[in-house]
């Protein structure tokens, strides 16, 4: 594959300095442009693990990790921590917003991290990702006063705000109910298909995993199924 | 750095209560470093402008060892009754003191022919010190004029000044006439013109001002000075004034007020350094207690920097977030703690003049020592946040992600 965004060759993690436990026995996968993959496993499985080394907030014992074909697994802290803003959007289960900002606010955040301050320009994009999650009318409003699905809505538009090539979400409805899970779905697939966005989440709900692309099974630090769902 | 000053203002701004407790904290120390060193200083100013501030600071004489060695002449050892006298007058006193005039550092120059004597009024007799000055300059450094309790000061022809306590043990009243006796046997009569009191007993009842010129002649002084008295505008640099006066000229003998007065000195430094030392404590108080409420906030804030971490918040700029707040800390808590100081003095002023209409004694606030304790706080407030920033830099996010 010539469009490959992510790859993991042999990836191994252990934590622990005297005695060593290995959460990821070598790991390698790649993951193509604009996909919509979902990861599933029980918990333990090293799906978590997986999905912060990807999304470089972790860096793996012993492999590699690949961005569009550099290696990033190696780089120093800072050197992550600018690769994260610039081509990675996160989606957290607790949503994590900053209660101290309103949800236009916490939107720009990773603006205000890339650039120091937001341009006029940068805040017509972050109205126009509220809108696209469908929350116009509550910009202004502090992140306090939204609902859970509210702000994991919030929290998306945050992950879009920098163009990221890829979207990391961990169970990114973990924390929400079926109604407000099937509406954030479609909210991923609209991103999908729109701008064309690659999707990786870790997710427990099989209506998500059976409506991905792409379904990745883990098991005690191993894949042990890697398939494509038949598109309706 | 905009990033970071804007999510420091915005910690700052949502923690009110918190907030509004430290920056208490800080107003209240600054308050009370800049009412103390206010106090203190003034204090002190006010000591020494007692103890000095109508005296002179610096006074030159003749060397009669220098003088002895360099003529045996008439002046230099004379006998008088039984016993051997110095004579430590000085010869080229106006060409001294124009040189004296040309230094900038000195506000006042007076010479003075001085003798001991005896007066006499109606048949009572005290032993006095008789005083040859040239009003004006006299004056630039007693300030007879402002301490007179009556007459009108004038040292023309026969007229003396003399003190409160000699006019009283004597009963001499303005315009009396007085005999002044002189140890070389002169005897002379004079009009009293004023009586003035320079809040010193021993001076009020013994000093007698005269003419300059008079004075030499009743004391066989020639166009000779007993010695030229100085005063500077820094009192302090009386020492070092001194001694390159001393060096400029040959044959004199110069003193200054911080020999004679050394204990006085000796407690006004001990006075500013227990005022130092509680400034020094305060200052550390206010440190640990914004280290600690920040410490504590990064705890607060640890899943707000995790977050800042996962979306590319560097380490560096982590911790800059709570150096920041340190710094906002100490900049609003020095504005307010100087205003509460200023507030403090003047509430100082108006309480002691109550009773009086006039203050115990003067405070001045200075800029000079005011913005010195400001900076001061702010680099202290700074210094403290030093700490929690750097437990915000080692936050790790994927713990703060992980657990919730």
């Amino acid at each position: 594959m010539d469009n490959v965004v992510l790859e993991a060759r042999n990836i191994k993690k252990s934590y622990g300095t005297t005695v060593k436990t290995e959460i990821l026995h070598g790991i390698s996968f790649s993951l193509a442009e604009g996909e919509f993959v979902s990861i599933i496993g029980y918990s333990g499985s090293g799906k978590s693990t997986l999905l912060n080394i990807l999304g470089a907030l972790d860096t793996p014992t012993s492999g590699e990790v690949l961005f569009k074909g550099q290696e990033y697994g190696n780089m120093s802290e800072d050197q992550l921590a600018e690769f994260r803003n610039q081509n990675m959007g996160f989606i957290f289960q607790f949503h994590h917003l900053l209660p101290e900002f309103t949800a236009i606010e916490n939107v720009l955040i990773p603006t205000w991290i890339k650039m120091g301050n937001a341009s006029k320009k940068h805040v017509n994009r972050a109205k126009e990702l509220l809108e696209l999650v469908g929350l116009k009318d509550y910009m202004h409003h502090k992140s306090t006063n939204l609902s859970g699905g509210q702000q994991q809505r919030v929290a998306i538009a945050r992950a879009l705000i920098n163009n990221p090539a890829v979207l990391l979400g961990d169970e990114p409805t973990g924390n929400l109910d079926t109604e407000t899970t099937e509406q954030v779905y479609e909210l991923f697939r609209n991103i999908n298909k729109e701008l064309g966005t690659t999707i990786l989440i870790v997710t427990h709900n099989d209506q998500i995993a059976a409506k991905s692309d792409r379904v990745i099974e883990m098991k005690d630090g191993n894949i042990i199924r890697d398939y494509y769902n038949i598109q309706t | 750095m905009i990033f970071e000053w804007k999510v420091a203002v915005r910690f700052l701004k949502e923690g009110k209560g918190q907030t509004l407790f430290i920056l208490l904290g800080i107003t209240v120390g600054v308050g009370v470093m800049v009412f103390l060193n206010t106090l203190i200083t003034g204090l002190q100013d006010n000591m020494i402008d007692k103890a000095i501030g109508d005296s002179p600071h610096i006074w030159i004489s003749g060397d009669a060892d220098f003088y002895q060695l360099k003529d045996t002449g008439e002046n230099s050892q004379s006998a008088r009754g039984n016993f051997t006298v110095k004579d430590t007058s000085l010869g080229d006193w106006e060409l001294i003191e124009e040189i004296l005039k040309e230094r900038e550092e000195i506000s006042a120059i007076s010479p003075v022919a001085e003798g001991n004597g005896f007066v006499t009024k109606s048949g009572q007799t005290s032993p006095v010190l008789v005083r040859g000055v040239d009003l004006e300059k006299a004056d630039a450094i007693y300030k007879i004029n402002d301490r007179l309790i009556d007459g009108t000061a004038s040292l023309h022809g026969n007229y003396v000044i003399i003190g409160k306590e000699l006019a009283e043990e004597n009963e001499i009243v303005v315009n009396d006439l007085i005999t002044i006796q002189l140890a070389n046997g002169t005897t002379q009569t004079f009009t009293v013109s004023a009586i003035f009191d320079l809040e010193n007993k021993s001076v009020n009842s013994s000093w007698i001002f005269m003419d300059l010129s008079r004075a030499q002649k009743l004391l066989g002084l020639r166009n000779k000075v007993s010695r030229i008295e100085m005063q500077v505008h820094d009192v302090f640099t009386a020492e070092d004034v001194m001694t390159s006066i001393a060096n400029r000229f040959e044959g004199i003998q110069a003193e200054n007020w911080m020999e004679s007065n050394a204990s006085l000195l000796t407690a006004l430094q001990s006075q500013r350094q227990s005022s130092l030392m509680i400034q020094a404590f305060v200052l550390l108080a206010v440190t640990l207690g914004i280290s600690s409420v920040l410490a504590v906030s990064v705890v607060q804030k640890s899943k707000q920097l995790g977050i800042l971490k996962a979306m590319g918040t560097k380490s560096r700029s982590a911790s800059r977030i709570f150096l920041f707040q340190g710094g906002l800390l100490g900049i609003v808590g020095s504005a307010l703690g100087a205003g509460l100081g200023i507030g403090l003095v003047k509430g100082f002023l108006w309480g002691t003049s109550l009773k009086t209409g006039v203050p115990l004694f003067p405070l001045h606030l200075k800029a000079g020592s005011v913005i010195p304790i400001c900076v001061l706080a702010v680099a202290a407030c700074t210094i403290a946040a030093f700490l929690p920033a750097r437990k915000s830099s080692k936050l790790n996010p994927v713990e703060v992600i992980r657990h919730g």
